[in-house]
């Protein structure tokens, strides 16, 4: 436990206390920096971008979590798993198909020899879409998970004298909206978190101006003065979700219990919605992809080129995802079991540090690591790469983890101590057998993370190397649409393999 | 002998190819006060469920007032229509409302004019003394304030029947003493047909006018206790 700690302090707590002690970032070059007209355009793009995805994920995936819940939708694990996967695609990628469909060279201007799309696609409300396509799912499971936690009792009182309509908006829809409430504030946070998608569409946004800053003229106070705001923003915005959702953050799924306020009659609506929705936010743009990629005359040709920045994608990915998953497992126990008011603390803190933007993270993992001596010689190494996975992923591992520990009982271990048996092997022969599908579900959603993590990650690669996901972004501007799709594609197919898997698993492990 | 208030005919529910109760009929006239009692796990929630309609039988019809509410398969009459006051084991108050809220929720369900419900809510509330608790939210309330508020939302909308499932299982036995002499008195006052389930002798002898015994599923006991009780 105390190397779990210890390990969350030194690669999630001192990036991010390193950026609010930064001597650069003085008042009067911060006062300076606020009075440019510029800035207030950055401030008013990354509000509305934030704000934007924020209404709109929630406006698509809302009535979802509502459909999935309480509808009468054959198939719906299928289902479930299909919408959110979306989420699980690196941000970028769905720009990019984005861009290949609406872009001035896509494909409907291509189609109609018009370009109908292009002022639109490379726009803010573009952005707001394309993020909005990417995010929906958070609100989708957040307000099924709610929705399924509500005690069924509730609406029972309810049904006693009230018809399912009027409990539906009295009851059911207050007791699950701090849920939706949260999730919104998070997809918020991630919006102007994001890097790739207002890179890729030419928004003007607090992230890209960190990068630009950083990495193309080579200012790294700018840098740092620019990430405040943003990080200001992620913090205010975490702490204020963690206190609308408290101590729910960890509730489990409860078991299988018959629903009193089932929508039976919505089939067909809501297999419309659910249709139109994966439409729009999977097939099309694996379909665009496609298409691109179908242009290419050999594929050995693109696996060779890119060969290197595949298999560092892969090893690093999984390293970084058993690491993540190793010290989570920790730091989740110690929420799980921790009282109340710190658990609700500690969810604050875990979701501050997931808010930190990928490019405030790498400035920081940055200023931290690149100097003289020891820190030196491990800066320029990928050993970068391994701390910029865990300053991003660790914060919401251990809080999936400490979902699942909570889920058993403390008294299993009590017994246990009684029978004799020591913390070792109490944890590794009661507790961890009983959270088996929880670590493997983490593992894998780490790995995918990881897998497409950009916005740190293109900061922080040693010169000379690089993963997947830099090696597209930069092949972007400078190698033919086919070749970039093919890598795309690639990626694609490397994140759903193991989602598909570990869907797989979970079907077989809850009959 | 007059029409029956409540009339349950062979009924039948099985939850997973289990009978949770088996061909159990009953009659309950205008007025009485019914204890169902007996262990967990022998169908006496089943029974209240079904007549409240959040459940359907498998076999068997129910009756209420004349009018048959409930069939094989289905509910013909729906929960909110059948005009019942329903205290839940666990209260099921709605944390996001406070105790007028929870009231005046009933009362817009059963279209009380706005303008009469601020003095019904103080009735009900007055009916089990707990008036100047009305703007309190329920986490802010004891058990025994909580269970008077269930007791008041159940009543305020002047339901035809009243049930209630142990809902004193929860206190300690002062308190638990304390409400059950309350419930008799708004019983007597009101002059409610009510259905009170329990797995404790000492409400059945206090609440009953009649005690039906269930065992596994069936009634296996239908005793008139009004007269002993008045004895």
């Amino acid at each position: 436990m105390g190397t779990a700690v210890a390990g969350f302090v030194a690669f999630c707590v001192l990036p991010l206390a390193y950026m609010l002690v930064q001597p650069a970032t003085t008042a009067g070059a911060y006062a300076a920096l606020l009075l440019d007209a510029r800035q207030r355009v950055l401030l008013v793009n990354t509000a509305v971008l934030g704000t934007g995805t924020a209404m709109l994920a929630t406006a698509i995936g809302a009535p979802l979590g509502l459909m999935l819940a309480r509808g009468a939708l054959p198939f719906t694990p299928a289902w479930r798993i299909a919408l959110a996967a979306p989420v699980l695609l690196p941000p970028y990628i769905t720009a990019l198909a984005w861009l290949y469909l609406g872009g001035s060279a896509g494909l409907v201007a291509a189609l109609t020899s018009r370009d109908l799309l292009s002022g639109w696609t490379y726009s803010l409300p573009g952005a707001v879409l394309v993020l909005s396509l990417v995010f929906y799912p958070l609100s989708m499971l957040t307000t099924e998970v709610a929705l399924r936690r509500i005690d069924r009792r509730l609406e029972e009182a309810a049904l006693i004298v009230a018809s399912p309509g009027r409990v539906l908006r009295r009851i059911t829809l207050p007791l699950v909206a701090p849920s939706v409430a949260a999730a919104a504030l998070v997809i918020f946070v991630l919006a102007i978190s994001e890097f790739g998608v207002p890179g890729l569409l030419r928004v003007r946004v607090f992230t890209t101006e960190v990068f630009t800053a950083f990495a193309a003229l080579y200012d790294s106070g700018l840098a740092t003065m620019l990430t405040l705001p943003l990080l200001a923003l992620a913090i205010v915005i975490a702490v204020g979700s963690a206190l609308l959702i408290g101590d729910r953050l960890l509730a489990t799924r409860r078991g299988i219990q018959r629903v009193p306020l089932a929508f039976t009659g919505w089939t067909r609506l809501t297999y419309g919605w659910a249709s139109c929705v994966l439409a729009v936010a999977l097939v099309t743009p694996l379909a665009v992809l496609t298409r691109e990629a179908l242009a290419l005359s050999s594929m050995a040709g693109i696996l060779q080129g890119s060969g290197a920045a595949i298999r560092k994608s892969l090893i690093m990915s999984v390293v970084g995802a058993s690491a993540v998953t190793l010290l989570a497992v920790w730091l989740g126990y110690g929420r799980a079991r921790a009282r109340r008011r710190t658990g609700i603390v500690v969810d604050a803190v875990f979701l501050v540090l997931f808010a930190v933007p990928s490019t405030v993270i790498g400035v920081g993992l940055i200023g931290i690591w690149n100097r003289t001596g020891m820190f030196g010689g491990i800066y320029g190494t990928d050993a970068m790469l391994l701390f910029a996975y865990l300053a991003r992923f660790l914060p919401m591992a251990a809080l999936a983890l400490a979902a699942g520990i909570r889920y058993v009982p403390i008294s299993h271990e009590e017994a246990a101590a009684v029978a004799g048996a020591g913390w070792w092997r109490t944890s590794t022969r009661i507790v961890l057998p009983q959270i088996g599908l929880a670590l493997l579900a983490t593992w894998t959603i780490v790995f995918i993370l990881a897998f497409g993590e950009l916005g740190a990650s293109i900061l922080v690669a040693p010169a000379g190397e690089t993963t997947l996901p830099i090696r597209i972004y930069t092949l972007i501007a400078n190698a033919p649409t086919a070749h970039v799709a093919a890598l795309a594609l690639l990626q694609s197919a490397v994140v759903f393999t193991p989602l598909a898997l570990l869907a797989v698993m979970a079907t077989r492990g809850t009959r | 002998m007059s029409e029956p208030f409540l009339r349950l005919c062979g009924v039948t529910k099985r939850y997973r190819d289990q009978a949770a109760i088996d061909d159990v009929s009953l009659e309950v006239a205008p007025g009485q006060s019914v204890v169902i009692l007996g262990p967990s796990g022998c169908g006496k929630t089943t029974v209240l469920r079904l007549v409240a309609g959040l459940d359907h039988p498998d076999a068997g019809a129910i009756w209420l007032e004349g009018r048959q509410v409930a069939q094989p398969g289905g509910n013909i009459v729906p929960p909110h229509q059948r005009r019942l006051g329903f205290v839940f084991q666990d209260l099921a108050l709605w944390p996001h409302l406070t105790v007028r809220q929870n009231l005046d929720f009933v009362m817009g369900s059963v279209r009380v004019p706005r303008t009469e419900r601020p003095e019904r809510i103080h009735e009900a509330l007055a009916l089990v003394r707990i008036a100047p608790l009305a703007g309190r939210w329920p986490h802010e309330l004891s058990g025994g304030e909580q269970q008077r508020v269930a007791i008041a939302r159940a009543l305020v909308g002047r339901p035809r029947l009243l049930l209630l499932d142990e809902p004193f299982s929860s206190l300690d036995p002062d308190l638990r003493a304390v409400l059950r002499e309350e419930v008799q008195r708004l019983h007597r006052s009101l002059h409610l047909t009510s259905v009170y389930v329990t797995h404790d002798r000492e409400d059945a002898a206090v609440l009953a006018d009649r005690v039906i015994e269930m065992r596994q599923g069936r009634t296996v006991v239908d005793r008139d206790v009004s007269r002993e009780r008045h004895a």
